[in-house]
């Protein structure tokens, strides 16, 4: 009625944006509640349009009605004794409790309105007065709407089961130290007792998970929780990751971070209570963890610790805290009808074969049969491992697509994070998921809406072999607890139904628990970083369970092999600097080692990926297109080679086409959020090699330079900040439904279903959420320039770099290295076999390029002599190092690079051992080599020993430099790492001596050595001969070997070696090429002369260089030294070759 | 409605009928930097914890003008119509309230009708 009025006196169009514009100064200017362009501001005008269409349609609909029944109600009231004051006539308008003034604008409007009229059409009084209405109405809206919200989630929180013990919780961690809140699934104890603590007043709270997902979302539903969305009051800090402010108060973080935290913060004083979730789950660090926290409490008695628990084995818990109190929580399940279906004899899988499908399609059969389509509820099938879930998966698709009835969904962690998404995704009606997967989703992915679980009751679970130092995947029967968990995953939202593949007798034989992690994996990466937290000895720690001595020692002693401890199971400089860092010691010592030269670019890049998983998605392998896409990234140097490829060649397709590289990645089979991650850690080593000094921080920001660049590149942050916001906010809210054929593509077409996957792409770009978000992160994280820069130094590395790079690798990864069967070559290319030294018959992983191709192993058929029973020489040979070494069906290694064996063995190894003429050389006392002449067997053997003295002078003295802070500017000089790292590649590339490689039998391991011997005349005159090449160090009988031990990975002459008996004493003539010294020696003599001569015009420089530091005798120091001479009782400074013949002169003259 | 950075002890709204109980930041008739906008009531309120605007205000409840208990706005607990009245309240005087209301209740819960 008004508004049409309106109409017709005036030009005004509610739709005009125009007319909008007009009312926007009015009412949503700069300062007022709602601005122009804010998202509330959008909201209104969406709601006013809704409103008006409201408006017209209840006109429309007769207003007579309304004022008869008006009438009625007034009679009535009239009767009452209170009067409420209402007003006779209702308005809609009397509901809400706000009311706007713009009166000041109105006012000013009203005056002018005058001239304006004429000229343009204003809004009118009535108009005014309808725009307010409306606005009333949406901030009414909006209150009710923010209050239901609110409302609603109070309202869920007093349901859950927690919710009455809120005061008692609070209660108890004021009263005790220590307290385990016990709650099965679905209490609310993760989300909601840190809530309670930080509304009772306590302020520094961490709360730890197993998992870093579990970190980000409990974060997330905390803060909203807690009314704190977009505060940081309650944050997460993962390792790459974190939102905390100095305003946080409650932090979620994982076990690990938590240690590191520790490490650097004894006594952890920056948290007031500490709640330990999932302690359950008994992972290796949670296990580590609680028993710090135990020794910590002692010297904290201000902190509170809360350990939270699923209903298993809770009296261990409370028992190792001194009988802590236990608060238990019934938890919220619904009803689970549990079915023993044990599958009959025939159709239990033999050990070679395939798993049977039948037991598993008839339970599909079963559901279709007894439960109506519309009745929803999908399918969770629990198998052991990947090999399985393809099994059944192909399986139940061929059912799937008879029935249209079911949608057939794999899910591990090898799958793609989107084809891991999916589960997630909704199914159409009358069709319902059934997932199948490992036992991922028994703790780690909890899928809502499963009504029926199938539980085979076996799991693939790492173990630890000490004794071979392997790994091993193997296949076992459940716990009691796994049991209870997946049956559990039925009863989420409404009552379910749990079917058993094994018989309730086995249920009842099965363990009561899992083995938890601490007995089951390697305890290297532990170890060492107990020793750095000052823990003292690992056998003598209290933890909660503790693991077996064995794997103690042997992580003990694979830290001293590393160097990471010394003989004492000291830390060592190299071993703090490792336990500092968060990757595996070899991926560790690369870094150290990869800083010393200049070539730490590429070995970032190398640790990083060798430290997440391959990005190289299995399902893609058998792919042709892949493959082919792939080709021209394999490196048949070895996989980290190939990997470092593909890191080089994404950043290049990042700098080049910014989000295009998911579509590169998509062509390749590759994982992207894998090569997201290296590119984090790759910087997150770089950082801490900086903080340690061992890499220089070179101020890259052109400073002042480019106002014009960092000023793009400040408002490109801040666009992707934006980005970044709206995509979090929107996130989580839609979940699309799946399609008949999904999960049929993917696993057995994921190159072909390109095309399919663009077409998906586009539509939902037109729905404008295809945001990559990992693209913003990645381009918030990281200068793209700056990376190209950094990976073009490490792209193209020309063929000395790579074989520095080999050799560091190498190094890093001993002594994780394996040698080929001596008759691969006339074995078939899938059956070419390996050995490490604790372990014989391994393969190569069918990933790796050598399972691809092994003729690269192969030692050249033109380059043989046969030697008959010796095995073949050649100067050829090569071997693996390898970062894993994994059992499942067989013994796989897995990221294996290939090097010259003789020259990386002599200067990696920590034992080499020789016979007297140094012909017979056994390594780590298990690779024999034999080399024909001994000349040249002399020549390699001091020539390593040079480079490796160097070497680790050089490290040193880096090392040496980081542990005082940095300090030092004359530390290693770059003409010395140059020379040496020139000095190493010509050994290892141009080193040309025939020899023989194979592995010691068991015989000759046993009688290997000649033993302790009784001291004799020469073994005394060479204990006094002090050691050249390593000053200070003594050279001395090896007590055990026998022999004489020169370096600590060197022993001459302790091989038992019935014809060279005594050649250690056999003096040939020989002339030095550098001082043209021609006398007789004996082969520890002339080491000994080399060691210590070098050639005259490099001495010359030397002595120039060394002159400017320190003048005075410091060339004389390095070669000659002081020795007392009995026969003359003086002081003589001589060289050891000047010791030698001053000896002798006393010999001859006594007799 | 900044978060004070001093710890003062949250003040919290209850309600007396649902037991419906969050921190109020602020009681009156005008909330901090809400411009234009005046309450028709003395309310508690607090900040909109669902927008990520810091200014934007949410009104919890208020005191039943009758028999002055302290309710939420939630339509179970009270109603707004020129004044703020309790759900009990209303009940006793229910019919002086037009009839748009008095259909509405009754068709929105006949459980707590019964009551």
């Amino acid at each position: 009625m008004d508004s049409e009025r309106g109409r017709h006196s005036r030009v005004w169009d509610w739709d005009s944006r125009q007319c909008r514009a007009q009312l926007d100064e009015i009412f949503f200017r700069q300062h007022d509640y709602i601005q122009a362009g804010s998202p509330e501001h959008r909201e209104f005008w969406a709601f006013f349009d809704r409103f008006q269409r409201f408006k017209i349609k209840r006109e429309m609909s007769g207003p007579a009605e309304e004022r008869r029944e008006d009438k009625k109600g007034k009679k009535k009231s009239v009767t009452k004794t209170v009067d409420l004051g209402l007003p006779e006539e209702y308005d809609a308008r009397y509901r809400i409790n706000v009311s706007v003034c713009t009166r000041d604008i109105e006012e000013r409007l009203g005056k002018s309105d005058h001239r304006s009229r004429q000229r343009s059409s204003g809004p009118g009084p009535h108009e005014i007065s309808e725009f307010r209405l409306t606005l009333l109405h949406f901030l009414d809206f909006s209150q009710r709407q923010s209050f239901g919200k609110l409302a609603k989630l109070r309202q869920e929180q007093k349901n859950l089961p927690i919710f009455q013990y809120r005061d008692r919780i609070v209660e108890l961690v004021k009263q005790h130290p220590v307290i385990v809140v016990a709650g099965d699934t679905g209490c609310g104890k993760s989300t909601q007792v840190p809530q309670y603590l930080l509304s009772a007043g306590f302020k520094h709270i961490a709360c730890t998970q197993p998992r870093r997902i579990a970190c980000i979302s409990l974060a997330k539903r905390v803060s909203f929780e807690s009314l704190n969305q977009y505060g940081s009051k309650v944050g997460y800090q993962i390792r790459f990751e974190t939102t905390r402010t100095t305003a946080t108060k409650l932090l979620f973080l994982t076990e690990g971070l938590l240690l590191r935290q520790i490490q650097q913060d004894g006594s952890l004083s920056q948290y007031q209570v500490m709640i330990v979730d999932e302690v359950h789950e008994r992972h290796l660090h949670c296990d580590f963890l609680l028993g710090v926290l135990r020794s910590l409490l002692a010297d904290r008695s201000d902190l509170r610790l809360i350990l939270m628990s699923a209903t298993i084995n809770i009296k261990l818990f409370s028992s190792y805290f001194n009988d802590a109190p236990v608060l238990q929580v019934p938890g919220r399940l619904f009803p689970i009808q549990v079915i023993y279906q044990p599958i009959p004899p025939e159709e239990q899988p033999s050990r070679s074969e395939k798993l049977d499908p039948r037991p598993y399609l008839r339970i599909l059969q079963a559901i279709d049969q007894r439960y109506p389509p519309e009745e929803r509820g999908d399918l969770l099938l629990f198998l052991s491992g990947v090999a399985e879930i393809s099994t059944i998966q192909e399986a139940c698709q061929i059912y799937a697509t008879h029935t249209r009835r079911w949608i057939v969904l794999p899910l591990h962690s090898t799958l793609s994070l989107a084809q891991q998404d999916k589960v997630f995704d909704i199914a159409p009606p009358g069709v319902r998921k059934c997932i199948i997967s490992t036992n991922i989703a028994e703790t780690s992915v909890t899928i809502d809406g499963v009504r029926f679980v199938v539980d085979s009751g076996k799991v693939k679970e790492m173990s630890f072999d000490p004794k071979a130092k392997m790994q091993r995947l193997q296949e076992f029967w459940i716990s009691r607890a796994s049991s209870e968990q997946r049956k559990g995953r039925a009863g989420r939202t409404g009552p379910g139904l749990c079917y058993r593949l094994y018989a309730e007798s086995d249920y009842d034989a099965f363990a009561p628990y899992p083995v938890p992690e601490i007995h089951r994996v390697a305890l290297d990466s532990l170890i060492l970083q107990m020793k750095s937290m000052g823990l003292g000895d690992p056998l003598t720690f209290a933890f909660i369970d503790p693991p077996p001595t064995a794997s103690i020692q042997t992580a003990v002693t694979y830290l001293k092999q590393q160097g990471a401890l010394d003989s004492c199971g000291e830390l060592t400089s190299i071993g703090s600097l490792l336990a500092q860092l968060p990757v595996d010691v070899v991926i560790g010592k690369m870094l150290v080692l990869g800083s010393v030269f200049n070539l730490v670019e590429p070995v970032l890049t190398v640790a990083a990926a060798l430290s997440v998983q391959s990005p190289f998605l299995r399902s893609s392998q058998h792919n042709p297109d892949c493959s082919t896409a792939r080709q021209p990234l394999q490196s048949n140097q070895g996989d980290p080679f190939t990997l470092l490829n593909t890191f080089n060649a994404w950043v290049e397709v990042k700098g080049e086409r910014g989000g295009g590289s998911r579509k590169w990645c998509r062509r390749r089979g590759l994982e992207e959020q894998r090569l997201y991650e290296m590119v984090n850690l790759r910087r997150q080593f770089k950082e801490l090699l900086k903080s340690h000094s061992l890499l220089e921080s070179q101020e890259s920001a052109p400073s002042g330079g480019d106002r014009e660049q960092r000023r793009k590149r400040f408002t490109e942050k801040k666009k992707l900040h934006q980005m970044k916001r709206e995509h979090e906010l929107q996130e989580g809210s839609k979940r699309k439904v799946l399609k008949m054929n999904e999960g049929q593509e993917g696993e057995f077409s994921s190159g072909s279903d390109m095309e399919e996957k663009g077409k998906r792409k586009k539509e939902k770009d037109g729905a404008g959420h295809d945001l990559d978000i990992q693209e913003v992160k990645f381009k918030l994280r990281h200068n793209v320039s700056e990376l190209q820069e950094a990976v073009n130094a490490s792209q193209d590395l020309s063929s000395r770099q790579q074989a520095l790079l080999k050799l560091l690798l190498c190094r890093g990864l001993y002594p994780q290295l394996a040698v080929a069967d001596e008759h691969n070559t006339t074995r078939k290319d899938s059956d070419q076999v390996f050995h490490t030294r604790n372990k014989q018959g391994v393969v190569i992983h069918p990933t790796s390029v050598f399972a691809s191709d092994p003729e690269v192993l192969h030692v050249p058929e033109e380059d043989i002599r046969e030697t008959g029973a010796d095995g073949k020489e050649s100067s050829k040979h090569q071997l693996l190092a390898f970062v894993t070494l994994l059992e499942t069906n067989k013994p796989y290694l897995s990221n294996c690079v290939r090097a010259p064996a003789l020259q990386a063995l002599l200067l990696v190894a920590n034992s080499v051992d020789t016979n007297a003429d140094c012909t017979r050389m056994v390594v780590d006392g298990w690779l024999e080599l034999e080399l024909r002449e001994p000349e040249e067997a002399l020549r390699v053997l001091s020539t390593a020993l040079k480079l490796r003295a160097e070497w680790e002078r050089l490290l040193q003295v880096q090392l040496g430099q980081s542990s005082s802070g940095g300090e030092a500017v004359q530390g290693v000089s770059r003409k010395d790492v140059g020379k040496l790292s020139d000095s190493l590649v010509r050994f290892l590339l141009y080193t040309e001596i025939r020899y023989t490689l194979r592995r010691l039998t068991a015989l000759k391991t046993q009688n290997l050595y000649v033993g302790p011997q009784p001291e004799t005349d020469l073994s005394d005159t060479k204990a006094l001969v002090l050691n050249p090449l390593f000053p200070g160090a003594e050279t001395k009988p090896d007590p055990i070997k026998g022999g004489l031990r020169l370096t600590s990975s060197f022993t001459y002459n302790c091989l038992a070696d019935s014809k060279n008996l005594y050649s250690e004493c056999l003096r040939t003539f020989w002339t030095c090429p550098n001082c043209s010294l021609y006398m007789p020696l004996s082969p520890l003599e002339r080491m000994h002369h080399e060691a210590s001569c070098r050639p005259a015009g490099e001495q010359q420089q030397d002595d120039g260089e060394s002159g400017e530091v320190k003048p005075g005798p410091a060339s004389a120091s390095r070669l000659s030294r002081v020795y007392h001479c009995d026969v003359c009782d003086e002081d003589l400074t001589l060289t050891s070759t000047e010791i030698l013949k001053h000896k002798r002169q006393h010999m001859h003259s006594a007799k | 409605m900044e978060e004070s950075t001093t710890e003062n002890p949250p003040k919290t709204f209850t309600c007396r009928l649902c037991g419906f109980s969050t921190a109020f930041t602020y009681y009156g008739q005008k909330p901090p930097n809400t411009r234009a906008i005046v309450l028709l009531e003395e309310c508690f309120v607090t900040r909109d914890p669902f927008s990520p605007d810091k200014e934007k205000f949410l009104v919890l409840g208020s005191t039943c003008s009758l028999c002055k208990t302290c309710v939420c706005v939630g339509s179970d607990c009270s109603l707004f119509y020129t004044k703020r009245f309790c759900m009990q309240c209303v009940g006793k005087h229910l019919d002086q309230f037009p009839h748009q209301i008095q259909a509405e209740l009754a068709k929105k819960s006949p459980k707590a009708a019964a009551l």
